[in-house]
């Protein structure tokens, strides 16, 4: 009501923030709820692991106790875990069922604003689940090093990567019942396969190499080292992959639901 | 009109694949004014809103909104509108005040300054006992003037309504009618497509009336019906158009199991009236009869 003194209009960032916000407030009821998995999973499988797989499985990773071997991993799976089903499900619910998406692009905010700020918050709640998990296995004394301050870091940039493969699902599913091809066609092969439970180097070289270059390999490589402080030459190409990859996936999957939100 | 015309629509055109929902429409709508869109479901009303609070880039024609384009200043558009969509998007899990608070975000209202236009809003849609209330124990009508009240958190100078009384109680209605017509006495523009003729006579300056993506007629609502219809009509439940002899200024149109017989001057329905005894009903013409005029025969076509 004042033509003469019009409010500017809100840059990118801010309007990132402002999603971001949203999520954070929204979600933020929840959050006890869908924090109980992140923390009482890891518990579980150490007890089991330990009571069990470990004995057998000796310091036969890399020379590392199983259950060392794989804390690190257990970090990346809560920021998998939480990113990929945010952004699928998540997303098509708030995209078909609660319109949610419609509020805000009646503002000045845009399709690239909504999901940099979706990926940005489920990145901050990878580092923060991710975070929860080293203190909870730190515990055990499975994390070796202080360098394990910085697992939140790769959690961070896991979760944009996942979250950004939840995107595309959530721009190709027809129904939330095709959301079994996401999660268990690619999610769960990719948790499997990535030096999670066991180490690259007993896989055949071809699906070894595949393995690598996918997503989450990287990730859970450079966790490794920060939770062991046993630094490897891989982490000259992790570091750069694990900066770049995540972005790139990012931006396509935003360009991605430009085309499903705006016709 | 020497002011600019605050939206400004020339042959324009939507394509979804190879359905054309919204088929060359033009239109202006001036500052201040109160402009509705009439048209039966899936006649274009909710796509051309869309297009104008730039969700939907056109697929042709010319199409300016404070004297921009939609497609390359969908922001700074946005920025200066308000817009009530059909479905109440609210933030389910967070409460009515938080709702308020997250959606200012959208437009970067500093914290202090939205604070103090949420109490202002609040108070305006009759909504302060429920500023810490949840959405789901809201009843429709509270959902819906929380959305109003969301959308005019940016003090917009043009507001956009897409049938913003729809199964809400006369109550409600009449409220939100009367706090349109006061945003409309600050010099705010409304924008309105409903399938409620008195919600179109109660608010409307002009009226725009649309079927199948085209424009059918356009004007201030007693100008419409004026000239599209004779001045009265006669309700004829249960009676065939065949029955009726068209003499002097008659005109007849059977809508449903209805038969609507129009006349310039009452005499010539009394006429007709006492051919069939106990069932006459004579009124002066209105919205209702033009809407059904107009879009009536085609949906009889299509189904």
């Amino acid at each position: 009501m004042n033509p003469n003194n019009p409010r500017p209009v809100p840059g990118f960032f801010r309007l990132v923030g402002a999603v971001w916000y949203r999520h954070y407030r929204v979600y933020q009821n929840h959050f006890t709820t869908n924090s109980f998995p992140t923390v009482i999973e890891p518990l579980i499988l150490m007890l089991s692991f330990g009571w069990g797989l470990a004995q057998v499985v000796g310091n036969s990773m890399g020379g590392l106790d199983y259950l060392s071997f794989i804390a690190p991993a257990q970090a990346m799976m809560a920021a998998v875990y939480t990113s990929a089903f945010d952004e699928s499900y998540g997303t098509y619910f708030r995209m078909m069922v609660d319109h949610n998406y419609d509020a805000m692009l009646s503002t000045p905010v845009s399709v690239s604003e909504v999901f940099w700020g979706e990926l940005l918050y489920t990145g901050t709640k990878g580092a923060f689940f991710s975070a929860v998990v080293v203190a909870v296995l730190s515990c055990f004394g499975i994390i070796h090093s202080f360098w394990a301050v910085l697992v939140p870091v790769v959690g961070f940039f896991t979760a944009i990567a996942f979250g950004s493969l939840g995107l595309f699902a959530a721009r190709l599913v027809k129904n939330i019942n095709q959301f079994n091809f996401f999660i268990s066609g690619i999610i769960s092969p990719l948790i499997l396969f990535s030096g999670t439970f066991f180490s690259l180097e007993r896989m055949p070289a071809g699906p070894a190499l595949v393995a690598k270059v996918l997503p989450l390999y990287y990730f859970i490589d450079v966790s490794r080292m920060l939770t062991t402080g046993h630094f490897t030459d891989d982490l000259y190409i992790a570091i750069p992959y694990m900066v770049t990859v995540p972005l790139v996936m990012g931006f396509f999957a935003v360009r991605n639901m430009k085309a499903k939100l705006v016709q | 009109m020497a002011t600019k015309p605050l939206i400004q629509a020339r042959q324009v055109i939507k394509n979804y694949d190879d359905f054309r929902a919204v088929d060359g429409v033009d239109f202006t709508v001036q500052p201040g004014e109160c402009f509705g869109f009439l048209g039966p479901n899936g006649a274009g009303k909710s796509t051309l809103m869309k297009m104008i609070y730039c969700c939907s880039p056109r697929g042709g024609g010319e199409l300016s909104i404070f004297g921009q384009d939609p497609d390359k200043s969908p922001a700074q558009i946005k920025n200066r509108m308000g817009v009530v969509a059909q479905t109440d998007n609210l933030d389910e899990d967070v409460n009515v005040t938080q709702n308020l608070q997250i959606y200012g975000g959208y437009f970067g209202i500093p914290r202090k300054t939205l604070n103090e236009k949420i109490q202002e809003l609040l108070a305006f849609m009759a909504l302060e006992a429920k500023a810490t209330a949840g959405i789901r124990e809201l009843s429709g009508g509270m959902k819906r003037r929380l959305v109003i009240a969301r959308a005019l958190l940016n003090d917009p100078d043009l507001i956009i309504l897409d049938e913003p009384t729809t199964g809400l109680d006369p109550q409600v209605r009449h409220l939100i009618w009367a706090k349109m017509r006061e945003l409309k006495a600050k010099g705010v523009t409304i924008l309105l497509t409903t399938h409620y003729m008195e919600e179109a006579h109660e608010l409307c300056d002009r009226l725009l009336v649309m079927d199948k993506g085209k424009v059918l007629a356009m004007g201030k609502p007693d100008e419409l019906v004026k000239n599209n219809l004779p001045a009265y009509v006669l309700e004829l439940p249960g009676i065939k158009k065949e029955e009726v002899p068209l003499t002097g200024t008659l005109q007849v149109e059977l809508h449903g199991d209805k038969l609507f017989v129009f006349a310039a001057a009452p005499s010539e329905l009394e006429k007709v009236a006492l051919q069939f005894k106990g069932q006459l009903r004579i009124r002066t013409t209105g919205l209702e009869d033009l809407f059904l005029k107009l879009t009536g025969r085609d949906l009889h076509e299509s189904e």
